[in-house]
């Protein structure tokens, strides 16, 4: 009883967590206004003034930052029911959860359900929203990963066991870069690793693993950069067009004829832009950066209005903010994923500190790659900056994921 | 145990987790840095790049004055119409799917709209909305004007960010009509631009000089400029020898482009520094009257030949002031801005009349008698010619089997009458016991036969045997024939119409020879303070020629009974109240179109002599029937404009003039009257 007491007086809510994913929606709101309103001819408070109430309302839900705000009210109601839910109790859902995101990827790539933007079938258009089941996957595979390896740790040992959680990692990714959203898909196999070493799977088996797909991706790489076309794997042209455009290379075969490699240089030119601008983004904005809605390079159009907003939503910010802008974004993302790694620590089971070591890790992965990009040091993929980047389900995930590390945490010690 | 053995296991998976997290951050941090504030000017200058069109702004081309201030060239405003694209887009977007793409839609049901055809069909659909406007706009301004499709298309592809010129110099009416009626539209702007202008066009028109459109970069200036606006530099005259100062320094515009390379915004970081004005010694009102006293030569046009070829310098003696230089026939120097009709530009080549030669400075000619001064300065220096003494002139005079004719009538002749009646056969009998050596060391005292230093482009040297050597200018053996026809200021000797006026400068202010001065100083065009004035060419000494005083006022003598007397070849430069000295001369030119050309060189007042005046004609009947009242016509301007010179002491009149002020051009014209007429 005693003990009891003194639990409950322990801190409850890990305040580190929301303060700086409170911080980072406040940023994400701010950014994303600054990086769409430049086409609007009229200011906020304009509008207000000018039209009836209702008229304003409605051409405000209909803006980018309205409804990111939604997203994350939405988000933060989500996070709250699943800090409260145990997660042990949610973690007994995880296979239904997982099964049913599956179905979901399945549906999403028949042409008369999934909705096709930019040649890929990445969306339900759900009206007002477009829900993306490639986010609900991950969360949905996090949880069911948790789960499988949370058995005792000798029985990680068999290999049935081991090849068994490959499998159950392998195959959202195959359904994910079916969509095609490359991005997306790969986040997967490192949090897989990662909660793979944590839960005590043998060294060995992934010592062996990591070698196998290390020689894989060597073996696909020089296949995109100098196989001859005939032997190439099949794959989706943008994306062997992005590995090119990452390491460099002329789109045009060697043995081109003269307009050939005209046409290929154009092509790539108009393929290395995105990266080439967000790279001009970043670097013009310098250490203290232009100024709030004052960066050049969206206000002009040259970061494309269909990307700064979500994917390139980070050089937006560097753009504008400078360095110590996006210092500060690298500072609270560590918060967040120390944050988690320490929950991780704490956590009363298995279960909970897996978990929470998945999140860990797919957040970090989803930083990493999304930032990377934008830097020039990882090769394009439509992936998401957590919390920042305009998208629904991106956000709603993203705070679904943090109510459930704070789950973890609530439930630390209830052994 | 079993559970502190596996808290400390995972704590160490755990960390080795927290390192890699740390790692990926570092990693991140590390690049920002490098991105932002170790490489952020190149990726600046990349912005700079691709999104500031840095636009050259030429400068306010200073103007050209006379001494009274008077423009000769200056910058009027001309009034354009540009069409700014960007305002435009809207249009464009609509014309091309209500317009041009559902056209082509109907035409061609089943055609797949390639990348390429929806460029094609957006070509179209600009270049309609485009020509709307312009059709728009002429119809306000009652003059239909035409938008060549392929000079549009260049324009788009190329000056995106740069206004389009629709309209170019509206009169003022159409000013008037374009604001009433079309100046509303947002995408038009009524700009003016400075344009250079001549208000008394062929005046003066071969010292001004003229300008040409300028493509291309000035060479010390260290931007590279992405777009310049149209500018011109000077090719001729005052325009080329003081480009640099009258042009003023280009100013930049930025201009700030977007993705699409329409324009943004602007703004002037660096701002165009006019010119500086170039004021000239030249007296435009001399200037017209000798302009005027050319063009009405008497004797001087044939029938293939309407217009009067010549030239005319007049010179202030004291200082070597060019109070005026004329050649004729001149040209318009606001053609080569507005451009040329075909018919003005055959005129321009014209082989035979020549307008664009600047004949005062680049004409070389044959002195004829004119020379005689010379001759008679190199005798009587010598002891040679003795005043005193009768020559008897049978008419004419042999060396050799060859005969001189003589204009003068075969009779007794002293040397004051042999100079006044021009008498060849006194001169060649002289000349050819003074020798051609002597002769040609006073020419050369007189620095005939090389450049008078006037300014660095715009003139010949003529022609002067080497004394010790003596040649023919084609190389050939001197013969003793070269001689006597050197005597008559024929043969192997070119001079200027300007060396004939620093010549007689000399002759009239008592040796010194000057260099001309045509410069008087350069100074800003807005309010210029003392310290900001250049004076560009002081008074210039080249040389003083040694002579006795005596022999120097015999001859000065000798040339004003040439005007004075009845019988004198000058006769009919006389102008009441002033007295002139002056010599004729009259060359036959052997080579080429039997032709003459005809000379009266003078000075006045006699007793203090202030200006020099110099006419030639080519193909006159004489210089005594051609020029002389060409002269007299300009001195009697002078009178006009200077009646003091009668009066003046002569250090008061040769006091340099001071604090010219400048007279708004305006004014000036009314004074003056239309000078074209």
């Amino acid at each position: 009883m005693f003990e009891a007491h003194l639990n409950q007086r322990e801190r409850q809510i890990e305040w580190p967590l929301w303060l700086a994913i409170a911080l980072l929606m406040a940023i994400g709101v701010a950014f994303i206004y600054s990086a769409t309103s430049v086409y609007d001819t009229m200011g906020i408070w304009q509008r207000f003034r000018r039209g009836s109430l209702t008229s304003f309302l409605s051409w405000l839900v209909h803006q980018s930052y309205s409804k990111q705000v939604l997203a994350y009210l939405l988000g933060i109601g989500a996070a709250a029911v699943f800090s409260l839910i145990d997660y042990g109790r949610l973690a007994r859902w995880s296979l239904v959860l997982y099964w049913l995101s599956i179905v979901l990827l399945v549906a999403v790539l028949s042409p008369h359900i999934g909705t096709e933007y930019y040649g890929a079938r990445r969306w339900f258009d759900l009206g007002f929203y477009d829900f993306q089941p490639s986010e609900f996957a991950k969360l949905a595979f996090l949880l069911a990963m948790a789960n499988f390896l949370s058995r005792p740790e000798d029985e990680l040992r068999a290999p049935s066991i081991f090849f068994k959680g490959l499998g159950m990692m392998l195959l959202p990714f195959l359904l994910i870069v079916k969509e095609p959203d490359l991005g997306s898909a790969i986040v997967i196999l490192p949090s897989g690793l990662v909660m793979m070493f944590v839960a005590g799977v043998p060294p060995a088996f992934l010592k062996r693993l990591m070698g196998t797909g290390i020689v894989l991706v060597g073996l696909i790489l020089v296949d995109v950069l100098f196989a001859p076309p005939g032997w190439r794997i099949p794959m989706e042209e943008y994306q062997r067009e992005r590995l090119l455009v990452y390491f460099g290379k002329d789109f045009a075969p060697r043995n081109a004829t003269a307009a050939e490699r005209q046409r290929a240089r154009e092509r790539q030119l108009s393929k290395t832009y995105n990266v080439e601008q967000a790279l001009i983004s970043v670097g013009s904005g310098g250490l203290t950066g232009k100024g709030w809605r004052q960066g050049t390079q969206n206000t002009l159009g040259y970061l494309p209005r269909g990307v700064a907003h979500n994917d390139f939503i980070f050089s937006v910010i560097a753009e504008e903010k400078g360095f110590l802008g996006s210092a500060t974004l690298i500072v609270l993302y560590t918060v967040i994923l120390f944050t988690g790694i320490k929950i991780a620590g704490q956590a009363r089971d298995r279960l909970g500190k897996l978990l929470a070591i998945g999140i860990v890790t797919m957040l970090f992965s989803h930083v990493f790659i999304n930032i990377g990009m934008n830097i020039r040091i990882m090769p394009v993929t439509g992936i998401p900056l957590p919390l920042l980047s305009y998208g629904g389900t991106s956000v709603l995930c993203s705070l679904v994921a943090a109510g459930i590390l704070q789950s973890i945490y609530i439930y630390r010690r209830s052994y | 145990m079993l559970i502190i053995d596996q808290l400390k296991k995972s704590d160490f998976k755990l960390q080795a987790v927290a390192m890699a997290v740390l790692a990926g951050m570092a990693v991140l941090l590390a690049g920002l840095w490098y991105l932002q504030v170790v490489r952020s000017d190149r990726y600046r200058a990349n912005l700079q790049a691709q999104s500031v069109r840095t636009v050259r702004v030429p400068a306010i081309r200073g103007k050209i004055l006379d001494r009274n201030g008077y423009a000769l060239a200056e910058n009027r405003p001309s009034y354009n119409v540009n069409l700014y694209l960007e305002e435009l887009r809207d249009s464009f977007r609509h014309e091309y799917t209500n317009g041009v793409r559902k056209e082509f839609k109907l035409a061609n049901p089943n055609v797949r709209l390639t990348r390429k055809i929806i460029d094609e069909l957006e070509r179209q659909a600009r270049y309609r909305v485009v020509s709307n406007v312009l059709m728009h706009v002429s119809s306000a301004i009652q003059e239909p004007r035409l938008l060549v499709e392929q000079d549009f298309h260049i324009h788009y592809d190329q000056l995106r960010s740069l206004p389009l010129p629709l309209l170019k110099d509206l009169s003022k009416p159409q000013v008037a009509l374009f604001v009433e009626q079309a100046g509303h539209v947002p995408s038009l702007a009524l700009e003016p631009q400075a344009v250079r202008h001549y208000p008394y066009q062929h005046v003066a028109a071969h010292i001004v000089g003229h300008l040409q459109r300028d493509f291309y970069p000035v060479k010390d200036e260290d931007i590279s400029f992405r777009f310049r606006l149209p500018d011109y530099v000077g090719r001729k005259g005052i325009e080329a020898a003081f480009d640099t100062e009258l042009r003023g320094k280009a100013g930049v515009k930025a201009v700030l482009v977007n993705n699409l390379a329409y324009r943004e915004s602007e703004h002037t970081p660096m701002p165009p520094e006019p010119g500086h004005n170039v004021v000239l010694t030249i007296d435009l009102w001399i200037q017209l009257a000798a302009e005027k006293a050319l063009a009405n030569a008497p004797f001087a046009k044939t029938k293939t030949r309407e217009e009067v070829c010549g030239a005319v310098a007049v010179m202030d003696v004291n200082t070597g002031d060019i109070y005026a230089l004329a050649s004729s026939p001149s040209f318009d120097p606001n053609q080569f801005v507005t451009g040329f009709t075909n018919e003005e530009y055959k005129k321009m080549s014209d082989e035979d009349l020549r307008p664009m030669f600047n004949r005062a400075g680049y004409g070389t000619y044959p002195p004829g008698s004119s020379f005689k001064i010379i001759v008679a300065l190199a005798g009587l220096e010598a002891g040679v010619i003795d005043t005193n003494a009768i020559y008897r002139n049978p008419g004419h005079y042999f060396i050799g089997r060859h005969r001189i004719d003589d204009t003068a009538p075969a009779g007794d002749y002293s040397f004051r009458r042999a100079f006044w009646r021009s008498s060849n056969s006194y001169f060649v009998e002289h000349g050819l016991r003074i020798g051609p050596e002597k002769i040609i060391e006073m020419a050369r005292q007189f620095h005939l036969g090389e450049p008078t230093g006037l300014w660095p482009k715009q003139e010949a040297a003529g022609a002067l045997p080497t004394p010790g050597e003596l040649r023919k200018l084609d190389g050939s053996r001197w013969m003793p024939g070269d001689t006597g026809n050197l005597s008559i200021g024929h043969g192997e000797l070119l001079v200027t119409p300007l060396q004939m006026a620093v010549l007689i400068a000399a002759v009239a202010n008592g040796g010194t020879l000057l260099a001309p001065r045509l410069i008087e100083r350069i100074e800003p065009q807005e309010k210029p303070e003392d310290s900001q004035i250049i004076q560009v060419s002081p008074r210039q000494v080249r040389g003083t020629v040694k002579l006795r005083p005596e022999t120097l006022e015999r001859v000065r003598q000798a040339m004003l009974d040439d005007t004075q007397n009845a019988e004198g070849t000058g006769r009919s430069a006389r102008v009441d109240g002033l007295q002139i000295a002056g010599k004729t001369g009259t060359a036959k030119l052997t080579s080429g179109k039997k032709e003459s050309i005809t000379w009266f060189v003078s000075y006045a007042p006699f007793d203090n002599p202030r200006y020099a005046v110099v006419v030639v004609v080519e193909g006159g009947a004489s210089g005594s029937l051609t020029c002389a009242p060409v002269a007299r016509d300009i001195y009697k301007e002078i009178l006009k404009r200077d009646p003091g010179i009668l009066q003046k002491a002569p250090s008061e009149a040769h006091a340099p003039e001071t604090g010219s002020k400048q007279v708004v051009a305006g004014t000036a014209r009314r004074q003056i009257g239309n000078p074209i007429d």
